[in-house]
């Protein structure tokens, strides 16, 4: 069954057919959230919200635009709106809820130490603690744009009609956070 | 084109973002400057950092996020029927009726149940096959019909629910079927466990097995999930069983049910479950389940990480 078909089963009531749906493209909408938020719990919500979203507005969805486009736009709303409320926390940049309370994404890597090469090990947490600083740095559009291209693959085209912007404002968005990374990361390359 | 036009340009480059023609120029650029040359090999670089450290999606976080929602729609569903639909008139009227109605429900009640034992004979030979106590009045699941006519009479048409009681062995075909259909009752999860603890004395059958790996990819209560596991214990050679014990070491959100997995997995060491074990390493959170990966990657003597 096409996209289509299955969206017109869907909006039909026909439930597998809003299954697959969502199985098509939970897995990149997870990991967008997991990316934006560095938060599990936080990914949780948004994956939770924006599908409700979408079972609930289905009706109302009139092929105007893709699928993914539609979905996206749920789902980057909601995750501007989360980051906005939290302001992206730059101090403690490092550390991320799960389920099992706060961890500290550094501590990880502590644990490599004992299966490999210590220095190696102690450059990878730096290298990671520059990364979430340079993230948190970056503006909530800046960083949607570097999360879409560099990680979900996403044309700058694709991502301008997700944002409700234009393609070259997407690109100047993707262009100022590559250079934030690349400033930032320096010293590693 | 100047280095300042090819440094923007050279983002737009490693994304793929440049017109057959702007990344011509652009390459002719580079032909002759060192400088932004280096630019592109330091960017590239940077690429190659950054997937490197892209955070993990934690095992499990999928499944669970799956199974919530699945809920969630199913829940939401059932309420957007709203009170006009039979299912919501059921509930509104009959199960949790207002109180003023109460009475005047019982007093229905009776009547219907009085006219039913009045309409079917007592010593009805079909009620006796089908092993329904005589005594035992039918339960009123819901009406579907009032007519009331010019006389004052009423014509009710209604469904009614029999308790009816099955006594007999795991070996009957009836019995079987009844406990597997039991097996996927989503309003008991008891139920469920309790009718996985005995279909897994039969999972030489073909139907049960397929239901015990069912509950164990799909059930969203982690003690029908570990009773499921019991089950497959003994076909953990079987490929579509550890196909499903793969994924669920990968994705289940319970770390009992991903460690039990592990050790039905690896009771076979094909070279494919260093994979999945390497792959869980790489994700796994909780202590537990990554010592006995790492154990049973070092009993296998493969190396706990992919390089």
């Amino acid at each position: 069954m096409d996209e289509e078909a299955l969206i017109r089963a869907a909006q039909a009531g026909d439930h597998d057919a809003f299954e697959r749906l969502v199985r098509t493209y939970d897995q990149s909408v997870l990991r967008l959230a997991m990316n934006l938020l560095r938060s599990p719990e936080d990914a949780y919500d948004i994956y939770q919200e924006a599908f409700l979203r979408v079972y609930k507005n289905l009706q109302n969805f009139r092929f105007d635009c893709s699928f993914h486009t539609w979905l996206y736009r749920i789902v980057t709303n909601l995750c501007l709106d989360h980051m906005r409320k939290r302001k992206v926390r730059r101090t403690e940049s490092t550390v991320v809820e799960t389920g099992a309370g706060t961890v500290d994404l550094l501590d990880s890597v502590a644990e490599e130490r004992a299966h490999g090469d210590p220095q190696r090990a102690l450059l990878s947490r730096e290298l990671k603690g520059k990364i979430e600083e340079t993230l948190g740095g970056m503006t909530a559009r800046e960083r949607m744009v570097f999360e879409m291209r560099h990680y979900q693959g996403m044309r700058l085209r694709a991502i301008g009609e997700v944002l409700g912007t234009t393609e070259e404002a997407a690109k100047n968005c993707l262009f100022r956070a590559t250079q934030k990374m690349r400033s930032a990361l320096g010293a590693f390359v | 084109m100047n280095c300042e036009t090819a440094k923007e340009q050279l983002v737009l480059l490693a994304y793929g973002e440049l017109t057959f023609d702007e990344e011509e120029l652009l390459e002719q650029h580079l032909d002759g400057c060192a400088d932004c040359r280096a630019d592109r090999v330091k960017l590239e670089r940077v690429a190659g950092l950054l997937a490197e450290n892209e955070p993990e999606v934690p095992a499990g976080l999928l499944l669970r996020c799956r199974r919530d929602l699945s809920e969630r729609v199913d829940a939401d569903r059932s309420e957007s029927r709203g009170w006009l639909s039979p299912g919501g008139l059921w509930r509104r009227w009959v199960i949790n009726p207002p109180l003023w109605l109460r009475p005047l429900g019982a007093a229905a009640m009776l009547a219907v149940g009085f006219l039913g034992a009045r309409l079917l004979p007592t010593d009805s030979p079909a009620l006796a096959r089908m092993g329904v106590p005589q005594d035992q009045p039918a339960l009123v699941s819901r009406v579907r019909l009032v007519n009331p006519d010019d006389s004052g009479r009423v014509r009710v048409l209604y469904d009614e629910i029999r308790q009816r009681e099955l006594t007999g062995d795991l070996d009957d075909a009836q019995i079987r079927r009844l406990l597997l259909a039991a097996a996927k009752d989503p309003a008991d999860p008891g139920i469920r466990v309790d009718s996985i603890n005995l279909l897994k004395q039969q999972c030489a059958n073909d139907s049960v097995r397929k239901a015990l790996l069912n509950a164990l990819r799909s059930d969203s209560n982690a003690g029908v999930r570990l009773k499921a596991l019991e089950g497959l214990a003994t076909f953990a050679c079987d490929p579509e069983t550890r196909k499903v014990l793969a994924q669920v070491v990968l994705t289940d959100d319970n770390p009992g049910v991903r460690t039990q997995a592990i050790d039905l997995l690896v009771q076979n060491k094909q070279p494919e479950v260093a994979g999945v074990l390497q792959e869980l390493l790489r994700r796994e959170e909780n202590n537990y389940v990554r010592s006995r990966s790492q154990k049973a990657l070092s009993e296998m003597k493969a190396s706990i990480g992919t390089f």
